[in-house]
């Protein structure tokens, strides 16, 4: 029997920062419904001890969740220093778009740069495909 | 040999020294071009498609089929247009009076705020070449051109030698990013990086103006004062200094009134401009078209021939208090770059997507018309970033109708 099912998986919290990527931008003109597109959009960066604490290795899946939705991506290294904790990096995509609210405060402008989210492993699952 | 050179639509820049190699209108070479601008000139590709309900139709059914779409909707959306001319973008103005509809673009949830208060003279302005031939001191403040401008720097505002910057960056120019992230272009800015929190911006600013009239610069978050005071002197020095307006600046802002009175307090010391950086090509054409027809730059209602204006007229308030029961689409994917829990409203709609490709938007449209790429495959003017009117030709030639030419055969429809 597997004991570590029963565990609770780590959880942290962090503060989302979406930013543009150029490479991520000419994989979405050349195919944005593309596995280059995915890869490069389907991630979030972490500082090495929030993955730590999380028992994921870089290149493992997380999920990121919160009361907008639900979606599963890859966990990498930010390689920024000084150290981040409890915030991370996301390039702005139809996936980081997932968890953005839907709140304006009747001025017509999400927040697209103010994205607060939990984060666990996904254990193997597999990245959320992107579809209505 | 005379050479010819082409435009590139791939972003605000609206670069004019372009060289292709075409065979057959097929693109296979582009000169000069960064890397996004090379996969923009080599997108199109595919023939011609008209959809209705996700079946192939001819043109003639498409036209009428998204005719009927807008004549039966009693308040239409129609959106997008940063990526058409300004031809397009004036007929699509046309047709929102036409049928009474709601008009808006992406400059509503991005830079909107900054172009409409340029318009109305709220800032100091040049133009980029100006930066390129004058700039001594210049400030990308929450944004990050080498990824969402690629050649903004090796263009205008840092490597060049200007005409009186011929000493060019190594001795003659600063350039100071202000940012939540250390990007790209903040490395390039090595010590002139200021990293502030998250929602720290409109706090640094004060801070900021108080080191300009030699006070103590505070800030909650603890900045060191000392770094502050250094970025005030080199800013107070500045003979030719610009503010590049990004969205990581634009999203941190409740409202715009601190950035006006950074602007007027840098220019009380030195010589400040504010070019807004922004992102599609042609937005800001946008914004001055509908500007010049109505006094605002975008989120507007036409009815009854007049023009109601105001937030609850954006894409995004629209769609979330469901009162548009249509869309036209031009050029846009909102249902990639919208928060999905608005975007999702737009599935209960009839959807009509002009686009040159395939997205999320087009595979759930009513109707889809697949149209020249703008730019590549047809030609027209726009207006960049800094507000300089550029025309283009052509770099191929297509089989695909042009959107301007989709508008026209729609309205004649009508
Ligand atoms: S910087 Fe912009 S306009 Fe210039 S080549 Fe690149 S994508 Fe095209």
């Amino acid at each position: 029997m597997d004991f570590g099912s029963f565990l609770k998986a780590p959880e942290i919290k962090v503060k989302v920062i979406t930013y543009r990527d150029i490479f991520q931008d000419k994989a979405m003109i050349e195919n944005r419904f593309g596995d280059d597109y995915r890869d490069r959009s389907a991630v979030i960066k972490l500082d090495p001890a929030d993955l730590k604490q999380l028992s994921v290795k870089k290149g493992d899946t997380v999920v990121l969740k919160n009361s907008f939705g639900t979606i599963v991506v890859r966990a990498e290294e930010s390689g920024y220093e000084p150290s981040h904790r409890g915030i991370a990096y996301m390039p702005n995509s139809p996936w980081s778009n997932m968890l953005v609210s839907d709140e304006t405060g009747g001025t017509g402008i999400p927040k697209f740069k103010d994205i607060s989210a939990t984060v666990t492993s996904a254990k193997g699952e597999k990245v959320t495909e992107i579809g209505f | 040999m005379e050479k010819n050179y082409y435009v590139c639509t791939g972003c605000g820049m609206l670069c004019d020294d372009i060289e292709v190699e075409s065979e057959k209108n097929i693109v296979n070479k582009v000169h000069t071009a960064c890397r996004v601008g090379v996969a923009h000139m080599k997108e199109g590709r595919e023939s011609a498609v008209f959809r209705v309900d996700d079946k192939p139709v001819d043109e003639a059914t498409a036209i009428s089929e998204a005719a009927a779409i807008l004549k039966n909707a009693k308040n239409p959306l129609i959106f997008g247009l940063g990526t058409s001319t300004n031809e397009t973008q004036k007929l699509a103005i046309e047709l929102a009076r036409k049928t009474s509809a709601t008009l808006d673009d992406t400059s509503s949830f991005c830079l909107g705020r900054v172009v409409e208060a340029l318009l109305q003279n709220k800032f100091k302005v040049c133009t980029l070449d100006d930066v390129r031939n004058k700039a001594d001191v210049t400030i990308f403040w929450g944004a990050d051109p080498s990824d969402s401008h690629p050649r903004h720097l090796s263009k205008h505002s840092y490597f060049p030698r200007g005409t009186e910057k011929q000493r060019g960056w190594e001795e003659e120019r600063t350039a100071i990013a202000i940012d939540v992230r250390k990007s790209h272009t903040a490395k390039i800015c090595g010590n002139y990086f200021f990293q502030i929190p998250p929602g720290g911006d409109a706090e640094f600013i004060d801070a900021l103006i108080a080191g300009l009239s030699g006070k103590l610069p505070k800030t909650s978050y603890n900045f060191p004062p000392k770094r502050i005071l250094e970025l005030a002197n080199i800013l107070k020095g500045a003979k030719f200094g610009v503010v590049f307006v990004g969205l990581g600046l634009v999203y941190s802002l409740e409202n715009l009134e601190p950035l006006i009175r950074l602007m007027d307090a840098l220019n009380e010391k030195a010589n400040f401009h504010l070019i807004p950086m922004v992102g599609h090509y042609n937005m800001r054409g946008f914004n001055e078209n509908l500007f010049e027809e109505t006094g605002h730059v975008n989120s507007v209602k036409f009815e009854d021939g007049t023009v109601k204006h105001g937030p609850e007229y954006s894409i995004v308030e629209s769609l979330k208090a469901k009162t548009v029961d249509a869309a036209l689409i031009i050029g846009s994917d909102p249902l990639s770059s919208l928060p999905r829990s608005v975007a999702k409203n737009l599935l209960e709609i009839p959807v009509i997507s002009l686009d040159p490709c395939e997205t999320l938007t087009s595979r759930r449209a009513k109707v889809y018309i697949n149209t020249a790429i703008s730019g590549v495959e047809s030609g027209g003017s726009a207006t960049r970033m800094d507000g300089v009117k550029v025309n283009f030709k052509p770099v191929v030639e297509t089989t695909r109708l042009s959107d301007e030419a989709v508008l026209k055969k729609i309205m004649e429809a009508l």
